[in-house]
């Protein structure tokens, strides 16, 4: 509790902290659906193909599912079952005893020799047939597996979505920033020898990943200290950005002193708040307020709702993510690895594009668009960071050439529709609402 | 339910990227069957005939010479019970391996949603394996090896496999043809069936260096010995190869492409497409394609753009920067095209600031929020210019 701090009135716990609101926040908020689309039609641009436009026919068949892996799994079964070289060595392992048996009987008596050889030759041919027969198994189980496999997968040709083939350095230089950004830096650096960047990474970069890394792993064993450090180190360019992580972190290690330390714990806690709340106090006057009241309350705050809320698993993942995505946004980069993002999205991506090459490949037309997918893909809200505008009018995406403008009526078009609407300047309808305007009145918008 | 249907995991489908990871494990199944076969073929037809040998000539009153024969095919028996089970061993590890990669796909259809913890984990573990494919496939081999060893999945990547690849690669990159020839030996037979031209291509080549010396007899005898018996496949091969001889390297003539340096790298292009071929895996790292299709379908008209983005940004707490902005893929994705899209996908309540920048309501009271601003005023999270609210117009796309 900093000093001076009016004391808190226990009503006030009744309402949940309310502090400062998750990092992540913006994006949830930003995820709604409302113009979340999975509609597969294919899109007719005015230069682009047309392709099929049977929405159903662009639905990933689901017709297997109920299987899964069972029946490859079955047959994996018997590959290591019965069907594996165990029998034949077997069947071996029989002949060279038939061979021992020869041997012994005819050094037992010598008399023997003749029939025992030619019993012997008899003996050995069955013993090879055996193992032959056993090969066989290994030989049909090995192809029952096969079409399992067959069964399960179809053959695809991936060759086809390959269009990053020459772009090895490039690819390169993305696969070393994420080693260094996962913090295997041993694996990065033998990485970086052998792929022998072109463009090597900054030894800046590096250095920042480390101390990234070293303050995550000290986050993980639950030492808030590198953390704290690092935050105020950046106080300012933090503030200016409008994130709270210095006093999130401040008020964990409070809420940490409280609960951590026994009896010494609250005196630890007031201690900490005097040293520490001071700069914080007129931004964060009501959560400090809140957190000097849960001094007083300590008796019972482990039973109720809050000490879950401070002190969890779940308040130690937020400031760590919220950590890591203010460490990147201050270094100019995206709070999680993008190589990442952009393989699993590929995943995403995939069976969309496949069944579009097919259905292209059967209609017999080519893809003629070269800056844009013929085909929509459906992402996850998490997946999608830009806000789109599709223009109502033209129905084309907007782009620097041609950005969306706002008419007065608050409508919005893209740039070439507006000039296409209003025939060159002249007064034009709204095609949303009765209002009509000037084509020099509309406001060019950066979204 | 559009967004029920686009977080909804399908693994039918989605495992798509992930069929050689059954598919190679069974083809080495094969290939170690395939050498049991001909071991087994071998000894036991030279245990028959020294058996049957050693019947005619059976003889009670010289024991000693059976019993030299059985010892014989004892000792004969007893090395391809060996090399079975040198082999049986390296069939129990591949099957190890085929059963942990089965779980590990199973794992994808206990998973219902691309939202889940649980598909997190599993894609980051398709990553690094993609990550190994790639290395191995470029000759980074420790990384590749290092990596698979510190995740924990070296029985779900191939390293033995693409590690035998490498290094026949780069004995043709070193211009020699003996460990490729060796190859080709091993797997005749699954050649034959292909109808490879390896093998021919390769004996050409040493040909081509004979005659490149001018050592021309010797090139005549290794035509005589290795090109001619291929002649009814290549005839016009052959017969170019022939007339080469007249023309030395510094006059090629028309047989410049013959002579030329770079035939090598074609060698080894056809080596690694017959190798992948044979094994069943992909020509191309797996990585180029998740990318590929990954950054078409992440990338905006807005991700090349000299403007700087109102939603991808890393100006403010209240927005966060779009992987293909970031700088670690944004050259690359230069070349994808980017993804359509049918309809727009904005935040609730836009505004429009006087700037001409857009910002969903909730977003710029967040940040006000959190910057402690006056009631009443509005920051541009991007650009930091600050407003009264009534400036602010609501602005409608839909």
């Amino acid at each position: 509790m900093a000093p001076g701090a009016p004391s808190q009135s226990p009503a006030n716990l009744g309402s949940p902290p309310t502090g400062t609101r998750p990092p992540d926040q913006a994006i949830s908020l930003a995820s709604s659906p409302r113009h979340h689309s999975t509609n597969l039609s294919a899109r007719q641009p005015a230069n682009g193909t047309c392709i099929a436009t049977d929405t159903a026919s662009f639905e990933p068949s689901q017709t297997i599912s109920a299987h899964k892996m069972d029946g490859v799994e079955k047959e994996l079964d018997r590959l290591t079952g019965k069907a594996n070289l165990s029998n034949s060595i077997r069947d071996i392992d029989g002949c060279l005893e038939l061979l021992m048996a020869a041997k012994a009987n005819i050094e037992a008596d010598p008399a023997s020799t003749a029939s025992t050889m030619a019993s012997l030759e008899v003996q050995l041919k069955a013993g090879f047939d055996r193992t032959n027969d056993s090969l066989k198994e290994v030989y049909t189980g090995l192809n029952k597996y096969g079409k399992a496999l067959d069964k399960k997968f179809k053959p695809v040709n991936m060759s086809d979505y390959d269009v990053l083939s020459t772009h090895q350095p490039l690819i390169n230089r993305a696969i070393a920033m994420h080693l260094l950004r996962e913090g295997n830096f041993s694996i990065a650096e033998t990485f970086i020898s052998e792929a022998e960047l072109a463009a090597p990474i900054p030894p800046k970069l590096e250095a920042d990943f480390r101390a990234m890394y070293h303050i995550k792993e000290a986050l993980r064993l639950r030492d808030l200290g590198p953390a704290i450090e690092w935050a105020a180190s950046k106080r300012r360019e933090l503030e200016a950005r409008g994130s709270n992580l210095e006093f999130e972190l401040h008020r964990l290690q409070y809420v940490v002193y409280l609960f951590g330390d026994g009896e010494d714990g609250p005196r630890k806690a007031l201690e900490y708040s005097r040293r520490e709340f001071l700069p914080f106090q007129q931004k964060y006057l009501a959560e400090i307020s809140q957190l000097a009241g849960a001094l007083l309350w300590r008796e019972k705050m482990p039973t109720s709702p809050y000490a879950d809320i401070l002190n969890s698993d779940a308040a130690w993942s937020a400031v760590a993510d919220s950590f890591t995505s203010e460490f990147c946004s201050l270094i100019n980069l995206s709070a999680e690895s993008p190589l990442y993002v952009a393989a699993t999205a590929g995943a995403i991506a995939l069976p969309t594009l496949l069944k579009m090459t097919s259905i292209m490949k059967e209609k017999k037309t080519e893809w003629t668009s070269q800056n844009e997918l013929p085909v929509e893909i459906p992402l996850p809200d998490k997946y999608k960071f830009h806000s789109i505008f599709v223009c109502p009018v033209s129905k084309e995406q907007t782009t620097d050439l041609n950005p969306p403008m706002m008419i007065p009526c608050g409508h919005v078009l893209a740039k070439d529709s507006l000039q296409k609407l209003s025939r060159s300047g002249n007064r034009f309808k709204c095609p949303y609402c009765p209002a009509d305007s000037m084509p020099k009145d509309a406001r060019e918008l950066y979204l | 339910m559009a967004q029920k249907s686009a977080s909804t995991l399908n693994p039918e489908t989605h495992l798509l990227l992930d069929q050689p990871l059954l598919r190679l494990p069974h083809e080495v199944l094969r290939k170690i069957f395939k050498t049991s076969q001909k071991y087994v073929e071998q000894d036991t037809k030279k245990i028959s005939e020294l058996a049957k040998e050693a019947t005619k000539a059976a003889d009670p009153a010289s024991p000693d010479a059976s019993i030299a024969s059985i010892n014989t095919m004892i000792t004969r028996m007893q090395g391809l019970k060996r090399k079975m089970e040198n082999l049986h061993e390296e069939e129990k590890l591949v099957h190890s391996q085929a059963r942990k990669r089965t779980t590990h796909l199973k794992d994808l259809y206990g998973l219902s949603s691309l939202l889940e913890d649980g598909y997190g984990k599993w894609s980051k573990v398709r990553l690094d394996r993609l990550l190994v494919d790639y290395m191995l496939r470029n000759g980074y081999s420790e990384s590749a090896k290092k990596l698979a060893h510190e995740k924990g999945i070296d029985e779900l990547v191939d390293i033995d496999v693409f590690l035998q690849c490498w290094s026949i690669e780069e004995s043709l990159h070193r211009k020699s043809t003996t460990e490729c020839l060796a190859w080709c030996q091993e797997n005749k037979n699954a050649l034959k069936k292909i109808k490879s031209t390896l093998e021919f291509e390769l004996r050409l080549q040493q040909y081509i260096e004979l005659v490149r010396e001018r050592k021309l007899g010797d090139a005549v005898a290794y035509a005589r010995k290795y090109l001619s018996g291929n002649f009814d496949s290549h005839p016009y091969d052959f017969h170019r190869a022939s007339c080469m001889l007249a023309f030395p390297p510094d006059r090629p003539g028309p047989y410049k492409d013959l002579y030329a340096e770079s035939r090598w790298g074609h060698l080894v292009h056809t080596f690694v497409a017959t190798h992948h071929n044979l094994y069943n895996i992909p020509q191309g790292p797996l990585l180029h394609v998740a990318l590929s299709a990954g950054l078409s379908a992440l990338k905006t008209p807005s991700c090349h753009s000299t403007l700087p983005s109102s939603r991808s940004n890393t100006a403010s707490s209240v927005t966060s920067l779009c992987p293909i902005c970031s700088t670690e893929l944004n050259d690359l994705a230069i070349h994808v095209p980017y993804g359509h899209h049918t309809t727009s996908w904005v935040e609730h309540d836009l505004v429009v600031l006087p700037n001409g920048r857009v910002y969903g309501t909730r977003r710029l009271e967040d940040l006000a929020n959190k910057l402690g601003l006056a009631a009443g005023r509005v920051r541009d999270p991007i650009t930091g210019e600050e407003w009264d609210s009534e400036e602010v117009r609501k602005v409608f796309i839909s």
